[in-house]
């Protein structure tokens, strides 16, 4: 009889036991970034930042699918900022770690390679910081981006510069890149409209360091300002390197850097007085309660400040987390896309989304910030004003592209 | 003319980097007839070591190149002792693969000791010189002068010391040489710390002037062999032309062509130098 009992309570126990673990499984999800090289200091801050809306969404009771729970396990791969590596690692997230869904992307030309094969992957990718265009209108339905086009800020950067005066503007970048030829493109159209002109298009590699050369030509241009686009050790060398050059013209820029970043290279005077047209990204004087919260407990576990688009890949994540919510599926990807195309913007969100038919994501999958412009006062980025734009004239823009 | 002279200017402070890691090859492969590939890698420890004291660690910036040189004839004369004497008297090939696999050992050991973050060696250095219209960076002004006195030091050095002479000695006629009773076993140990301490020089002057970051090393390695072709294989004289010539040449390029092919120009000149003296700038006939 006392056999018989303990025989019913083990096999109750164990029967318990299956049912914890049935309501409480992992979820796998990637990160593919570029932890190392030059845009590590765009990516290696989206990976931390996904890492930590993990363990936030964990923390706060998983995600809920029916009766289970998910916990996030977040694998996270190098991919350099470079097509091949970036290749490489999702191809070994789909099919060796089983992931699907994966996150990260800082990187325009790593992204762009993912984004020429997800379609017919059973994956969703979500996008953050990479911001060429052509990413959003390949009529991908498992993509979705969290940060708007270059060339969407672009534009407004255009009308910014016009409205400080200037006429002839010298334009000092990474233009090899696509992205940032497209900021420059909708910039100077912008910029045409009041009767401006770019003089001079100069041109650096994400790897140089000493940009002197094109600095002395622009010098001998006598431009009324310079535009500087590009990643930001680049750019900051090119700011520095302006000063040593005695240049005392306007400077304006597209690089979404932090302090400390700028920092490392050149100094606060080397700053002062610098403009950085952007996406309005993370910003302290300007960002919501969930914003300061984050850039907390970035600091607080990372012991760096975040960078200004980190969120960015924060906000991926608990994207996805609503959207398995609304689908009630960690399988089915096609309902899990289709809910982030639904997904109204969420109270934990970072940046400060402007929504497009009332949705965080448009139909092309893309998301929308506003613009702003920020100026380097006294050591630090101050957000001075917010840039005109409109996400439903270019949502409907970038349809017509498809 | 404003604007040309200013590119020169720019181009003489790089082209001083290229001088010092050209002179640090160029003495290897003319007195030991090793492409030494793991010279940049090795510069750039050197830049590593000196940020890690000095921004790290609160050492005096002086102090703390003393040490990164002193540092790096150490390693220079380990890296003989232990990676190329016991291929010394082996078919060429094998030097070649030691220094390929060298290049490869200090990337890794830098980048497991320094991470992989970019680093840049603060200075202070910030103020600049204008002379009519032409603007001179203070810290440029330390680099070219650092590089002057260094050039000159190793030239004095390898024209009136007794060990110079002995280097020489060993360059023209390793035989001659022992039959004069020079101890040809501790020249190589001599020129390699030379020839570090020059890198680790030319390292710091890359993290001050610019940045360092896993791959720097090789990209400057290349531009050194570039100058020791145009100079002249084993010519110190050469290197120092050589490296000017090339810097310049970037500069003006750069300035005045596209700075897209600034590197491509650099080569295209050294090319046409080689098709006109295939021995180059400075080189014996």
């Amino acid at each position: 009889m006392m056999g018989k009992s303990l025989l019913t309570c083990s096999v109750a126990a164990l029967l318990l036991g299956t049912g914890s673990l049935a309501a409480q499984e992992t979820l796998k999800i990637g990160v593919a970034d570029a932890l190392t090289g030059g845009a590590a200091v765009y990516g290696l801050p989206q990976a931390n930042s996904v890492e930590m809306a993990a363990d936030e969404i964990n923390a706060a009771g998983g995600i809920s699918v029916g009766d289970e729970t998910y916990m996030l396990d977040v694998i996270v791969y190098d991919d350099k900022a470079n097509p091949t590596e970036a290749t490489n690692a999702v191809r070994k997230l789909i099919d060796r770690d089983g992931v699907k869904y994966i996150l990260g992307f800082c990187c325009s030309g790593a992204t762009g390679a993912i984004a020429s094969f997800i379609g017919y992957e059973d994956a969703v990718m979500l996008v953050g910081n990479a911001a060429e265009r052509s990413i959003t209108t390949q009529g991908l339905t498992n993509l979705v981006r969290t940060r708007p086009p270059a060339d969407y800020t672009g534009a407004a950067a255009g009308a910014f510069v016009a409205r400080q005066g200037h006429k002839r503007v010298a334009v000092l970048g990474a233009l090899e890149t696509s992205f940032y030829a497209s900021y420059v493109e909708a910039f100077e159209e912008e910029f045409a409209k009041s009767g401006g002109e770019v003089i001079a298009h100069e041109v650096f590699a994400s790897k140089d360091r000493d940009m002197s050369p094109q600095l002395t030509k622009i010098r001998a241009m006598d431009p009324d300002a310079l535009l500087v686009v590009g990643y930001v050790e680049p750019a900051a060398f090119a700011y520095r390197q302006s000063t040593e050059l005695g240049m005392d013209i306007p400077r304006y820029g597209f690089t979404s850097g932090s302090e400390e970043q700028f920092l490392r290279v050149a100094t606060t005077e080397q700053m002062e007085g610098v403009w950085d047209l952007r996406p309005t990204e993370l910003t302290l004087q300007s960002t919501t309660d969930a914003g300061l919260a984050y850039h907390e407990h970035y600091l607080e576990r990372f012991g760096d400040a975040p960078s200004p688009s980190s969120p960015y890949a924060y906000d991926q994540a608990w994207a996805l987390k609503h959207a398995i919510e609304a689908a009630g599926s960690v399988d089915d990807t096609e309902a899990v896309a289709a809910a982030l195309r639904d997904l109204k913007i969420f109270p934990e969100a970072v940046m400060q989304y402007r929504p497009v038919n009332g949705k965080m994501f448009d139909d092309n999958g893309q998301a929308y910030t506003a613009n702003g412009a920020f100026q380097w006062q006294d050591g630090h980025w101050v957000f001075v004003e917010e840039l005109p734009s409109d996400p439903e004239a270019y949502s409907e823009f970038l349809s017509s592209l498809n | 003319m404003t604007e040309i002279l200013q590119q020169i200017i720019n181009g003489i402070a790089i082209g001083g980097v290229y001088v010092l890691i050209a002179l640090g090859l160029t003495i290897v492969f003319g007195i030991l007839g090793i492409a030494h590939f793991a010279h940049g890698s090795v510069s750039m420890f050197g830049g590593y070591l000196t940020f890690f004291l000095a921004a790290q660690h609160g050492i005096p910036l002086a102090l703390a190149i003393t040490i990164a040189l002193i540092t790096g004839m150490v390693l220079g004369v380990l890296i003989e002792l232990l990676a190329y004497r016991p291929v010394r008297h082996a078919n060429h090939i094998n030097a070649f693969i030691v220094a390929l696999g060298l290049t490869m050992m200090v990337e890794g050991a830098n980048l497991q000791f320094f991470g992989a973050e970019q680093i840049v060696i603060p200075t202070g250095a910030t103020r600049v010189f204008s002379i009519g219209g032409v603007t001179l960076p203070e810290l440029r002004l330390y680099v070219i002068l650092a590089a002057a006195a260094l050039i000159a030091a190793m030239t004095i050095f390898v024209e009136k010391t007794k060990t110079g002479q002995a280097i020489r000695a060993v360059a023209e006629n390793r035989d001659a040489a022992i039959l004069m009773g020079i101890n040809v076993q501790m020249i190589p140990l001599v020129v390699f710390a030379i020839s570090t301490a020059l890198g680790v020089a030319a390292g710091v002057m890359v993290g001050s002037l610019f940045a360092i970051a896993p791959g720097v090393g090789e990209g400057l390695v290349v531009k050194g062999f570039a100058v020791l072709i145009l100079g002249g294989l084993g010519s110190i004289p050469g290197a120092v032309v050589g490296g000017i010539v090339l810097g310049v040449t970037e500069a003006l390029a750069a300035g005045f062509i596209s700075s897209a092919y600034k590197d491509v120009i650099a080569f295209v000149v050294m090319i046409a130098v080689l098709l006109l003296r295939p021995q180059g700038l400075m080189g014996r006939a």
